[in-house]
């Protein structure tokens, strides 16, 4: 790994070949050819501190990330009852960031500096957890002085000096050692002894899900994306889990090849009418709108990108199914239907008040609405079914036909209307017989001539 | 030497009858509003939880004027969900009959096996309370897991066929072929968990004629309003006496 042009980081293999950290990429190249180095990508090792961060806000809503270290604060002073004392709670804490793919150490103190100096200390098997104040002084002492970062300037002085270890630190007057040194050197130490309090910055996550997935090799079949997907959700049903929060819209993004062929991601909308945080609710929406969806090109990673979250509904448990759960299970029953039949196989009634049947009788994909007052009824029962567009009746010997000739029975019902718009009904409507007792809504246009007739609606 | 007393079949198994009695209710049934279908049917209704086969020779017969009681009893929060009908669903008609149009659900998938998915998956999530599915030819299997999952559920499940099915075989327990007649529907019982019903009997179903809208001069209220009382001389109000 190089940093400016310098090693900072390097494994076992590539030390056993004669590479130290602070050679030049030239120096590496001759000695280690088959070395590969890396260029080091703060914005990667922030995106890994961010998520090891949400990780552990797991066990504590106060988690600072100190700045410049890679290292992160939990305050879990309020939180050891909950997770079974310190020690439990530290094996779980490391645990959650070991499942990230990162390694870690931890140190666990009194005060948070002291905390951190002890998770920074080297060696292996070393004490690294002191929970009580008086034991921490002593321990503290031992640490050597690099560890303490605002210590760096004055590292090669302080060697000279004699001074090594923290506790030689603490011996030397502090008068001198504020005047030859930054006092933020000696607010470290007493922050890190407890004798001074420090700032907190509370780690904020951000608001919004974000992540994404490489995939190891080109995937061309949409049924074969569906693991990754599964994968992104399940981090997404964690991430809302710990905000007590539910996904209204998912948004994943299927990144094509890039290059020549590059391509603009394909995007694929899955919006809830129920919220949802558990990955059973996801899976059936998902794997349908899966099954709708045609890749055009490859696909070499899956993002997913929630930004429309809602607050979880207070749950009832209840003996017996109450009308608030049916409402949720119907919910659920219109996303999935929507996932496979696409948001227009699902209509629901928005009836608006107007005369003419075909503009009153209006389907919705959104939910049930009626806008405004619905026109007054009019004197026959309207008919179950309405054809769209009308259909035209043969007319023989002035009398309509549909299979047989129509016996008028009732009407006619005159509707004039919508002159405002294009279309301008004018329309005399009659209830028509056939001889089998059927009945039919047929409709005659007053303003032609000879008279068209048309079939326009079926009694069920 | 003494002879066994026979078993009165009930006490065997209720689920037992006899081929010359109607079948003992097993599950919820809905009563279907025309006492002369229900005398007909087992359990005194449209069975929930149940395919139940109506076979159309056309669609608009009367097929949903004859459902439209059992439709009306159902929870408002249940919905009714129309899968795949044969012409769009008038929603006046639905307001007419005193049902509340946001309960329908119009579901219209492209593909026919899109639409028997879509069966089942309602089925399956139990929240609707009445299911009406048009299809045309739908495979025994497909009949049968249809039938499946709506045991599952206390769904109203009516399957809206063709004439032409009703030689195929069908797991339906409740098998009706539908005929229009004048003032009604006549009703053939093909199937039912009872003694075989040979003849068809008509159904009248209410007519379509509205009561007579009042004229628009009765819309307003009347002025014969009666007179306030007449105040009494001599005595004051309660309030100027205090």
């Amino acid at each position: 790994m190089l940093d400016d042009e310098r090693v900072v980081a390097l494994t076992p293999a590539a030390a056993r070949q004669g590479v130290q950290p602070g050679m030049r990429r030239g120096g590496v190249a001759a000695i280690a050819p088959g070395v590969l180095m890396l260029e080091r990508d703060p914005a990667a090792e922030q995106a890994a501190l961010d998520a090891a961060a949400q990780a552990v806000l797991h066990f504590t809503p106060r988690v600072e990330q100190a700045v410049g270290e890679h290292s992160l604060v939990l305050d879990i002073g309020a939180s050891l009852a909950l997770f079974g004392g310190p020690r439990n709670l530290g094996r779980q804490a490391l645990a959650r960031v070991r499942a990230l793919g990162l390694r870690s150490r931890l140190g666990m103190a009194p005060t948070p500096a002291g905390a951190r100096l002890l998770a920074c200390r080297p060696g292996r098997r070393v004490r690294r957890r002191v929970l009580r104040l008086p034991a921490l002084s002593p321990l503290l002492d031992t640490l050597p002085c690099p560890l303490l970062p605002a210590a760096g300037p004055y590292l090669d002085w302080l060697d000279n000096i004699g001074c090594h270890t923290l506790g030689d630190l603490r011996r030397l007057p502090r008068a001198g050692l504020q005047r030859r040194c930054s006092p933020a050197l000696l607010q470290a130490l007493d922050a890190a002894h407890g004798r001074a309090s420090e700032g907190w910055r509370d780690f904020v996550p951000p608001a919004h899900f974000l992540d994404r997935c490489e995939l190891s090799e080109h995937v061309d079949r949409s049924d074969a994306v569906r693991h990754p997907m599964d994968h992104l959700s399940a981090r997404l049903c964690a991430w809302l889990d710990e905000r007590q929060l539910a996904a209204t819209r998912l948004v994943f993004g299927l990144e094509h090849e890039r290059g020549r062929h590059a391509r603009p991601p394909t995007s694929l909308e899955l919006a809830l009418a129920e919220p949802a945080w558990l990955p059973q609710h996801l899976d059936g929406p998902l794997r349908e709108r899966l099954a709708r969806t045609a890749l055009p090109a490859p696909v070499i990673a899956v993002s997913l990108d929630v930004r429309d979250l809602a607050a979880r509904p207070d749950r009832n448990a209840a003996l017996f199914p109450d009308p608030a759960a049916i409402a949720t299970d119907h919910g659920r029953l219109l996303d999935l239907l929507r996932a496979r039949l696409g948001a227009e196989g699902v209509a629901q009634a928005a009836a608006r008040a107007d005369h003419r049947p075909e503009v009153a009788n209006t389907w919705t994909a959104g939910p049930p609405a009626s806008s405004g007052r619905a026109p007054p009824p009019p004197s026959v029962e309207p008919p179950c079914w309405l054809l769209s567009p009308p259909q035209l009746l043969d007319v023989r010997q002035d009398r309509p036909v549909h299979g047989s000739p129509l016996r008028l029975v009732h009407g006619p019902e005159r509707i004039e209307s919508g002159w405002w718009d294009r279309s301008w009904t004018l329309r005399d409507y009659f209830v028509a017989e056939d001889d089998r007792a059927v009945r039919y809504w047929i409709y005659r246009e007053r303003d032609a001539d000879p008279a068209r007739w048309f079939l326009h609606g079926m009694f069920g | 030497m003494p002879t066994l007393p026979v078993p009165v079949h009930e006490t065997i198994h209720p689920a037992l009858w006899r081929g010359s009695q109607l079948a003992p209710r097993t599950g919820r049934c809905v009563a279907t509003g025309h006492p002369r279908l229900d005398a007909e049917l087992p359990g005194r209704g449209w069975p929930a939880g149940s395919l139940v086969d109506l076979l159309l020779p056309r669609p608009g017969i009367g097929e949903i004027r004859l459902l439209r009681p059992a439709l009306a009893s159902l929870p408002a929060h249940r919905r009714i969900v129309l899968l795949q009908p044969p012409l769009p669903p008038n929603i006046a008609c639905w307001t007419a009959w005193g049902l509340d149009p946001a309960q329908l659900l119009w579901v219209r998938p492209r593909q026919p096996a899109d639409a028997l998915w879509a069966a089942e998956q309602i089925l399956k999530n139990g929240s609707c309370g009445a299911l009406l599915h048009w299809q045309a030819p739908v495979p025994h299997s497909g009949l049968r897991r249809l039938h499946l999952a709506a045991q599952s559920s206390d769904i109203l499940f009516f399957m809206l066929r063709p004439s032409a099915a009703a030689g195929a075989a069908s797991p339906a327990p409740l098998r009706l072929a539908l005929e229009p007649a004048r003032g009604g529907v006549r009703i053939a019982l093909l199937k039912r968990r009872g003694p075989v019903c040979e003849q068809p009997f008509i159904v009248p179903l209410e007519p379509e004629r509205r009561p007579p809208v009042p004229a628009p001069l009765s819309r307003h209220a009347t002025l014969d309003r009666p007179a306030p009382a007449p105040s009494e001389p001599g005595r004051l109000a309660p309030a100027l006496a205090g």
